[in-house]
Order: C-alpha cells, then structure tokens, then sequence
C-alpha cells in the first residue's frame, strides 16, 4: 500500500514520466526512420549502427566545439553516411540486407570502441554542457505533467515528427513512390519511379533521425560516450515497427513502454523495492519478446521486402 | 474509317537477342494514327519483346524506332512514357494495396504534394470520356482482374499517352467484358489515339483491327490490311491466310488422337462438395464435386485463376479445404499432408516449374528426389543418403526422359525451361502413383517437348494411372482427356465427354455460359 | 572437390579478406599508427611466438564449435543473431554445475555432464526464439538479440547471488582446480576443446552433406516454396536447426569455463559471435573451409589482444576487420552472381 502511494506521488511521477519521454526520445527517432524505410521495401539491421556512431560523432564534435548544436548536426551527419555506404550496399551493389546491415553494426561498434580508447585511453571524458530541457511556460508548472513539457528540444522534435513522418508516408507523392517501391518496385519502375533513388532518399531520412536519436542519447541524455552505448535500441526500434503496422501512433506507444521499462531503473530502487538491477534492466528487451509474441503474429510485410531490386 | 496518313510509331530493322537466341530477327512496324493495328502470332513469336522495346523496357540490338516521324531512343520505360507510348502488360503492374486512384498518381507528379481534388475530377473525366467505370478510392486488391485492366488504361490516359499497346488484354476477361472492351477501344480510335492490340487470336484480331501485322519465329511474315474488305465475302480466305502467315506453309498437324482404354470402372479420386480459400483469402473452390475413374485422363478446363491451381493443391495436400471431403478410392484423404498422400500414390506436377517444382540451386539429382529421399535404396535407415543410388537414379531419369544435362551434378538452375519441365515430370511420373495432378505441364514449351510430353500422359495411363490435367489449351484437352471438366469461378459447372465436345462449347463454359 | 573448384571458391573469401586488411591499414593510418608495424606485430606475435599459436589453437576450439551450430543454422535459413547469449548461459549453467560435481565423478564422466549441461543450456536459451519463428513466423533475428542481452543481464545476476563463490570479492563461480580442467592433447600446451571443436565442424559438415536431414535443412535454406511442395516439414526442420545452432554455442561456453578459465567470471563476454558470423559466411558455411579460417580468425584475436597489452593498437580494432571482411564478403558474392568473375567456365 505504502509503495503504491508513493508510486504515485508526485515527486515520483513526475520522475518516472519525464525519465520515460527521455528514454523514449531515441528509439522514437529511430523507429519512424526505420518506418520509413521498411515501407520501401529495405530492412535496415544496421540502424543500431546509424544510432552508435550518431552518439559517438556527436560526442566528439561536442566535446570539440563546446556547441550542442553543432553536436547534433555531427549526429546527424554520421547516420547520413552510414544510410549512405548501407545504400551504396544493398541498393546498388544489391548485397543481401541481413549481411550488409549486421556487418556494418559490428563495424560501427568495433569502430566506436576502437576510437575512444585510442583518443581518451581509458578515461571517459563528460561533455561539459549539456543542453538543457526546454521548460514550456505554465504548463510546466503544473502538478503530475509538469514533466511533459520539460523537456529537451529534441524531444519535442520527434514528437513532431511522428505525425509528419506519416504525412510524407501518405499525403506526398514521395511517400507514394515509396509504398509502391515497397510493394512492387517492378511495377513502380514501370511508372516511371526510380526505385534506387527512393530508397536512398529514404535512407538518408531515416539516417538524419537516427544520427539525431544517438546523439541525443550521448549529449543530452548522458553527457558522455560509452562502449556500445546503444544497447540494442536499434534493433528495439526494428521490433517496434514491426508491432506498429505501418501506423506512427503505435510506434509512440511502444516507444513510450520502452522508456517506461528503462526509467523503472532507477525507479525501483526510489521505492525501495529490493529487486535485482539486472532484472530490471532486462525489462525492457523481454518486453519486446512479449510483446511480439501476442502483436506481431504472422505480420503483413510490404511484397518486396528484403529483397534487392534489379530491372532486366 | 479515318483515313489519316500520318504514322504515329514506326520501327524498322529491330533486332533484338537473348543469349543467342534471336527473338525478333530485323522486323519493321508501323502504326498509324488513329488505328488500331493487330500484332499477332502464336506464344514465342516475339510480339512481346518488340512491343518491351517500344515501350522501353528492353534495348534493341539493332535497328531504329520513329515517333510521330521523329528518330528517337527510347531507355527505359519513363522516356517511353514522355513520347505518349503507354503499354499494359500481360502481368499487370498495379500495386494491390494502393487504391486506384494512387495507382493511377504513381510517378505522374514532380511535386512535392500529391494532388488532391483536382486528380480525382480529371480521372473521372477520362473514365467518362472512354466509357471506362472505375472507383478512384477503391483499393486495387478489391478489383476483378477486367476492372484492374481498365485502370490500367486510366493511367495511360492520364498521362496523355497517345499510343496504347496492350499485350494479351483480353485473356482476363469474360465474353461480356471483351464486348465492352472492344467498343471502349473503338471510341479510343475516334478520339485520336492508336492502339496495338498483340494476340495470339485470329478472330480477335480480324474483329476489330484495322491492320494485322503475322510475326513467326521472331521474324514478321506479313500484313493484312482489312480496310476495305467485306467482311464476308472474303473472311474465310482472309483467316486462311493468316493461319499460313502464322504457321508457315501448313498447320502442325494434329497428333493422332487415341482414345485412352478404361483399365477398370474403379473410381479413383472423389470430390465431394470441395469449398476452400485461395492465398488472398477469398473463396476459390465452391462446392466443387467430381470423380475420376482408374486409367482415366481427366481434364479441367478454365481460364486461369478460377480456381485450378486451389484444385490442384487441395489434392496434393498443400492446401487445407473449408469443407467437403476428398477421397481417394476410400481412404479419406481430406486435409492429409503432402507425404502422406505421396505415400498414398498421389503426385502433383506443378505449374510453377522454377519456384516450387524445381530449386535452382541443388543439382539435378539433388532435385530428382524430393519425393523419394527417404526411402530406401535413396537413404539407408531413413537418416543417411546413399549418394551412388541417388545418382544412378537420376542420370537413369536423365536417360529415359530425354533431359539436356550434362550430368547428375549439374545444378538445376543451368538448364532451360524445358528440361527443368521434364525433370518435375521425370520425378513425379516415375513414382509409383495412383493419381498424377498435372497442372499446365506443357506450357511455354517448343512443340517437340509438348509432344513427348503428352505421349508420357498417354502411356500413364495405359498403365492404368489415373491423371487430372488442368490445362488451359483447348487443343490439349481434347487431344488427351477422357473426360474434360470445366472450372469457372470456382465451380465445376460442366463436365462434358472428350469425344465430340467442340472447342467451342468448352470455350464458351470457359467463359461462364452455359448453354 | 576439385582443385579449380576449390580456387574459384577461395576467390571471393580472399579478396574479401584482402580488401578488409587493406582498408583497415588505412585506417590504422588514419588513426596515427604504422599499419605496416601494426600488421607485423600482429603476425608474429599471433604466428611467431610458441605462446601465440597455442593461444590460438586454443581460441579456435570456441570458434570452431560455434561455426558448427551457425553452419547449421544458415543453411537453413535461420538467423540465429543471439549466439552470445547462448554461449554465456551454456558456461554459467557449466560453471554453476561444476563444484557440485568436481569431487563426486570421474574425470571423463566430469567433462561429459558438463557439456551436456553447456549444450542444452544454449539449445534451451534458443527454444523461444525457435518457438515463435516456427509458429507465428516472427523474426528470428530480432528475438535471438532481445534473448542476447537478456542472457548478459541474467548471467550477471546469476554469478553475483546465487552462484558467487567469492562474496565482497570480484563476482565469480567456484573455480575448477587446474587438475580437473579439460586436459592438453598430449606433447601440447592446447587442451583437447580443439578436438571437440574440429569433430564438431565435421560432424556439421557431414550432417548437412550427407543427412536426409541436412537435405531437408539445405532444401528449406533454398526453397521454402519447394520445401512445401515436396512435403518437408519445415517447422521441424527450423526448430531442430535452431536447438542445435543453440545448443552449440552453449557447449562453446562450457568449452571455455572448462578448459580455459576454469570459472565464470563477471563482466566475461568475449563476444564470439561477433566473430564467427564474419567466420562462418566467409567459408561459405562449409565445415571444412571453416578450419583453416577459424585459424586465422583466431590468431587474428589473439595477436590482437597481445598487441593491445602491449599498449598498441586496441583490441577492437581486429572487430572493425572481421566486420569489414564480412561486409566485403557479401560484395564478393553479389559480383561473382553476376558473372563479374568468370574462371573460364
């Protein structure tokens, strides 16, 4: 009774609630890239690769420039490459996805690790100025929510960019050409839409955000880069689109019970509730498996996924 | 008739080869505006591959192609597009869960936004215009392959193309849509659009072309020009010299045709009131019931995708039926999996030679076993594979049925259409079977495997094999089938003796009437 | 296999492997290191000294057993991702087993039970991914690594509470006295897990060569349409497949806790996988091709970790190649299908 009270009381709450938005904001990034790009047809397994070296560019060049900003742009940057050397791979060098996409993972994080300990040793050095959450006025005194609308910019940003990213999917002529090139790119080339540049534009879409989601987690979640920081949030997003069935609304959801599993941390422990760390740090991935298990049962993939597309 | 002189397409001297062989061998086509001109000849003629290089999807070897009088090259299928030439192909190339009128959008547009109102008020008023009735927000999996037919004109249309060709057109359509059809093409003519209409069927092609242009063996063997011909009169010799332009001097003649002996009255196979699902979901089967008796050759006719391949699998156990019962002589064999009706003598010679009967990449004895790797002599205790007896076996299929292969090892995907063909039946027919499912076996095959071919059905069923040929060759059916059942929309709505049903009657059923 | 098989085989492998070390100079490069210097150490510290090959043969025992599980796994279509995890709950089952049984069975008996324990602590760890790909279709890929990280964080558990031998100290299982660790194959200093990987990779081989049931595997690698046709059991097939790609990674864990490290440490990951995918893919998921490559791979790990004790080049560096090679791999392959390469056939 005790731990309920206090479960919700405010303080807690607002904890829970604001770390969850937090811990949200990468893989929502990262799904609606991943959305994207799957609607065309492309799995992409290096997504957490696009995450890691978006953490660990934009690191670096915060550290550098003492600039946040410039920091994400980093981020950015590097999911663009990546998206680019994976395309350069799969759409026109058609090597199977499955192997490009884990390969250029494991390059990445034996890259990451490879580079800090070459440039810092064994020290880890903090990115001095984190940017700081973005207070909305009024709202963010409120009791209970005040946590929604305290937070970083890029936070707001990705939840602006779940409803426009499904804007593009539907309503542009792009995302039209993309849906098509994912279900039948034979009949979209036919029409006289360049399959290859629809998927390399797609990738580079999803390699902004994804640049951007790691970067957020490396300068202003934390304030430093660590081994393989992301953990296999990439492949979390890959499950989330999956239960999300082509709908973004989901992909929030999802999302939001990833953050939900990962703020539950340090949570527990506030209540004092004396369960292992490591049980609750496997939340999160078991709750994908569960999750897959009851929503994800025989999924409708677009008709070409997977599978490179050549014209005779 | 219009006599307009101005050419709306021409080719001259295309040549065009694949891995030597030559599919069209220095053919030149015109069109003319505002005509509607037959490219005609029989499967493998080459009408295809010279309207694939109009339309852009292939690259001549040789040769030149004109537009509007103009010399142009045509790369790829957006260029073709931007000089008006719009084709529709035999497969269409629609996306199913897009709905119409996205489909018809679909690379039209160099904005950002899709159009909104303003598109579907201009689509409808091509569909007026044309007469052709379609729902812009219907999805495309809803429709019935004739309506996915219209909109892919739509399309066309939509994008200001001024030339049509359309490859096969009326082979998805019923009698009463290629009546609606054919008028929809006339006013097309009036309006001032030209249309290439490629068939393999003469009367077709005489109703309602203006010109008929014969291509055979890649080359082009003559123009009709029916202008002013009295339809008449001079029909009977005009089809005469068409069928010669199409088949050289004389017609193949017809294989001697032998009536099966009936080894016994036993029945075989029973359907008994079969309804199941196709892969969409959507019924396939309907209440389906007929028997086939022992030795017997049983024929089922229709056109494709009215429910033969269902039939086929829902035998073979591939598929699972939402009632009725199917039985092979008594043994219920309804809903059994594929290895237990092996087991119980029941083989399937599938239609989709190279993704299902056949893996391109396990060699030929690797492919000659699939029904029989688990018994001896093929694997010792049903765990090891005996290597030598799997190899004997195959080259001994290699031998007997006449396959080009260099050898066992060969892997499968080396081999030409014909050969694979031979293999799926080389495997199936040598089991030891009480019922053989044939489903279009010979299909796109030359002449001499056909032949073999159904020499191999015949001898089967001297051997007192029951086999069930699905087929959609009229000619076939006749030739081989003791009985000949028909399949239209899922039902079998006749089942007629093969002795004396004309090929006219089974068309017609084909086509859903009954007379 | 015929010589000039076996040369156009090779082809794309070495090129692939050229190319990586190539490029990876280039980085060394660019990173301020002398590649030249770099790939010499690495060479003879891996190759040249007595302690670098022995360590090697030593490495390519969890290697090769693990390339055995993969091969089997790939054939069959399967993407078995999560062999990490597998590899850790096989050693900490082996670990946690170990002082249970150290004093109360024979040697040999010892050894045994611990295997098995390895091998149906990783054939376990797999049976839900297995499970759900065989019944509902759900991938594989992405189960297998959810049940990766699980594995990492329930290992942690495992040897910090219930299995601890060493409470207040650095977190490990009791530690197998040097005597009852796996033996060397006699006149070595390398312990007989080699053995049991080399029979491993064979047996794989063979299995998938000359089995009805490594037909059914290969047949539903290549054609599931095909595979229904002719009436495989393919959920079987892939479930069997998945057990054993499972199950050897798991044993690959025992393999290490019983001949190397003699307990399970905290904080142990090695990370094989990451090394035998490249590895496995590489040989063309053929047993025998495997051997020598896994000999190379696994110098390739050992010269690195020397070198990077030795206050070099990171240890990481040799993932980024491996990774490399396998990307390059795969580009191999695609121009080879498309007759970029033709030896004169």
């Amino acid at each position: 009774m005790g731990i309920l009270r206090l479960l919700f009381s405010e303080p807690f709450f607002v904890v829970l609630l604001g770390g969850t938005l937090t811990a949200s904001t990468p893989i929502i990034l990262a799904a609606a890239g991943e959305d994207f790009v799957e609607s065309g047809g492309v799995l992409n397994l290096g997504l957490e690769g696009m995450l890691l070296l978006g953490s660990f560019c934009a690191f670096i060049a915060a550290l550098l420039t003492e600039n946040i900003y410039l920091g994400l742009l980093a981020g950015m940057a590097a999911g663009v490459i990546v998206g680019l050397v994976f395309g350069y791979l799969v759409i026109s060098l058609k090597v199977n996805q499955i192997v490009a996409g884990l390969g250029i993972e494991i390059f990445v994080v034996g890259l990451t690790s490879l580079l800090h300990r070459v440039l810092f040793g064994n020290t880890f050095p903090v990115v001095s100025e984190i940017t700081s959450k973005t207070a909305v006025p009024f709202f963010s005194s409120l009791p209970y929510v005040s946590s929604i609308f305290n937070q970083h910019l890029v936070t707001y940003i990705s939840w602006a960019l779940l409803p426009i990213a499904w804007w593009v999917l539907y309503r542009t002529n792009f995302g039209l050409n993309v849906r098509a090139v994912g279900e039948n790119p034979a009949a979209a080339d036919a029409h006289g839409v360049n399959v290859y540049r629809t998927r390399y534009i797609a990738l580079i879409f999803e390699g902004v955000l994804a640049g951007l989601g790691g970067a957020f987690l490396s300068i202003c979640d934390l304030a430093f880069f660590v081994f393989h920081m992301t953990q296999g949030r990439g492949f979390i997003a890959i499950a989330i689109v999956m239960l999300a069935k082509r709908n973004p609304a989901n992909l929030f959801y999802w999302a939001f019970l990833f953050g939900i599993c990962h703020s539950l941390t340090f949570g527990l422990q506030i209540l004092g509730l004396d369960v292992p760390r490591e049980f609750i740090l496997m939340l999160p991935y078991v709750a994908v498996i569960v999750l897959l298990c009851f929503l994800a049962r025989n999924t409708r993939l677009p008709g070409a996924f997977c599978t490179p597309y050549e014209r005779e | 008739m219009r006599q307009d002189s101005e050419t709306a397409v021409g080719m001259r001297g295309i040549k065009k080869s694949f891995d030597g062989l030559s599919a069209n061998n220095n053919i030149d086509f015109d069109l003319k505006r505002g005509e509607i001109h037959a490219l005609l000849g029989e499967n493998g003629a080459g009408k295809t591959t010279l309207m694939n290089i109009l339309s852009g999807m292939y690259h001549p070897d040789e040769g030149e192609i004109f537009v509007k009088g103009k010399k142009v090259k045509i790369g790829s299928p957006h260029e073709s597009l931007q000089l008006g030439i719009g084709m529709v192909y035999q497969h269409l190339t629609l996306v199913p869960t897009l709905t119409v009128l996205e489909n018809i959008l679909l690379g039209t547009n160099r904005k950002f936004l899709l159009p909104g109102k303003d598109a579907e008020g201009k689509v409808r008023e091509i569909s007026e215009k044309f007469g052709i009735e379609v729902d812009p927000k219907a999805e495309v999996w809803q429709l019935s392959a004739g309506e996915q037919e219209r909109v892919e004109i739509l399309k066309l249309f939509y994008r200001g193309s001024d030339v049509l060709i359309l490859d096969e057109p009326t082979s998805v359509l019923t009698p009463v849509e290629v009546e609606g059809f054919f008028s929809v093409l006339k006013r097309m003519a009036e309006a001032g659009k030209s249309v290439i209409f490629i068939t393999h069927k003469i009367e077709e092609a005489i109703s309602v072309c203006r010109r008929v242009t014969v291509l055979r063996n890649g080359e082009k063997c003559g123009e009709v020009d029916l202008g002013d011909i009295d339809m008449g009169r001079e029909a009977l010799r005009l089809k005469e010299r068409v069928v010669k332009m199409m088949f050289g001097e004389t017609p193949p003649a017809k294989a001697v045709k032998q009536k099966p002996r009936k080894v016994s009255e036993r029945t075989i196979l029973t359907f008994d009131c079969v309804t199941a699902k196709n892969d969409r979901g959507v019924p396939a089967l309907k209440d389906v019931s007929f028997s086939v008796i022992e030795g017997e050759v049983f024929g089922i006719a229709g056109v494709d995708g009215n429910g033969q391949k269902e039939l086929a699998e829902v035998v073979s156990g591939q598929r699972k039926v939402d009632s009725g019962r199917i039985f092979l002589v008594d043994t219920d064999i309804t809903n059994m999996p594929v290895r237990f009706n092996n087991d119980m003598g029941i083989f399937y010679v599938t239609d989709d030679r190279i993704e299902e009967g056949s893996v391109a990449n396990f060699t030929v004895a690797e492919n000659a076993i699939f029904r029989c790797y688990r018994d001896e002599p093929f694997a010792r205790r049903k765990i090891l594979l005996n290597m030598e007896q799997i190899k004997s076996y195959s080259e001994e299929l290699i031998e007997s049925y006449s396959i080009k292969a260099p050898g066992a090892d060969t892997p499968v995907k080396t081999l030409s259409g014909g050969n694979i063909q031979k293999l799926v039946l080389a495997r199936e027919f040598s089991q030891k079977a009480a019922l053989l499912v044939c489903n279009k076996p010979t299909h796109g095959l030359d002449e001499m495997t056909v032949r073999y071919i159904r020499e191999r059905i015949r001898r089967q069923s001297d051997r007192g094999v029951s086999v069930l040929l699905i087929s959609s060759d009229l000619d076939e059916l006749q030739e081989v089938c003791g009985r000949i059942g028909v399949l239209y929309r899922g039902e079998m709505i006749k089942i007629l003796p093969g002795e004396g049903a004309a090929v006219g009657q089974i068309g017609r059923l084909m086509m859903g009437i009954i007379d | 296999m015929g010589a000039e098989k076996i040369v156009r085989a090779a082809a794309g492998p070495v090129i692939a492997i050229s190319v990586a070390v190539s490029l990876g100079g280039i980085l060394l490069l660019i990173i301020g290191f002398n590649p030249f210097r770099t790939y010499y150490e690495l060479f003879s510290l891996g190759m040249g000294t007595y302690l670098g090959v022995t360590e090697s043969l030593k490495r390519m025992a969890p290697l090769l057993i693990m390339s055995a599980g993969l091969i089997i796994a790939f054939r069959s279509g399967i993407w078995n991702i999560g062999g990490n995890g597998q590899f850790l709950i096989g050693a900490v089952l082996a670990g946690g087993i170990a002082p249970l049984l150290m004093d109360r069975l024979p040697l040999f008996l010892f050894f045994a039970v611990l295997g098995c324990a390895g091998f149906i602590g990783g054939a376990a760890w797999v049976t839900i991914p297995a499970v759900l790909k065989a019944k509902y279709e759900i991938n594989e890929i992405i189960v297998t690594l959810m049940m990766d990280f699980i594995a990492i964080y329930l290992t942690a558990y495992l040897v910090r509470y219930p299995l601890n031998a060493q409470p207040g100290l650095f977190p490990q299982t009791v530690l197998i006295p040097i005597e009852k660790r796996l033996p060397n194959i006699p006149l070595t200093e390398v312990h007989i897990g080699l053995i049991v990987g080399l029979i491993a990779v064979v047996f794989a081989h063979y299995l998938i060569k000359i089995t009805t049931l490594g037909y059914e595997i290969r047949f539903s690698g290549e054609s599931r349409k095909a595979a229904l046709y002719a009436g495989v059991n393919i959920r079987k097939v892939v479930v069997i497949a998945m057990l054993l790609s499972g199950g050897f990674a798991g044993l690959a864990g025992a393999n290490d806790v019983m001949g190397i490290k003699g307990a399970f440490q905290a904080e142990w990951n090695p990370g094989y996988a990451y090394s035998v995918i490249p590895l496995v893919f590489l040989s063309r998921l053929n047993g025998i091709a495997v051997i020598p490559l896994a000999y190379f791979f696994s110098f390739l790990s050992i010269g690195g970790e020397f070198m990077s004790r030795a206050a070099e080049v990171p240890v990481f560096f040799v993932q980024v190649i491996e990774a490399l090679m396998l990307i390059f791999f795969g580009v191999s392959e695609q121009i080879r299908k498309r007759g970029g390469f033709s030896w004169g056939s």
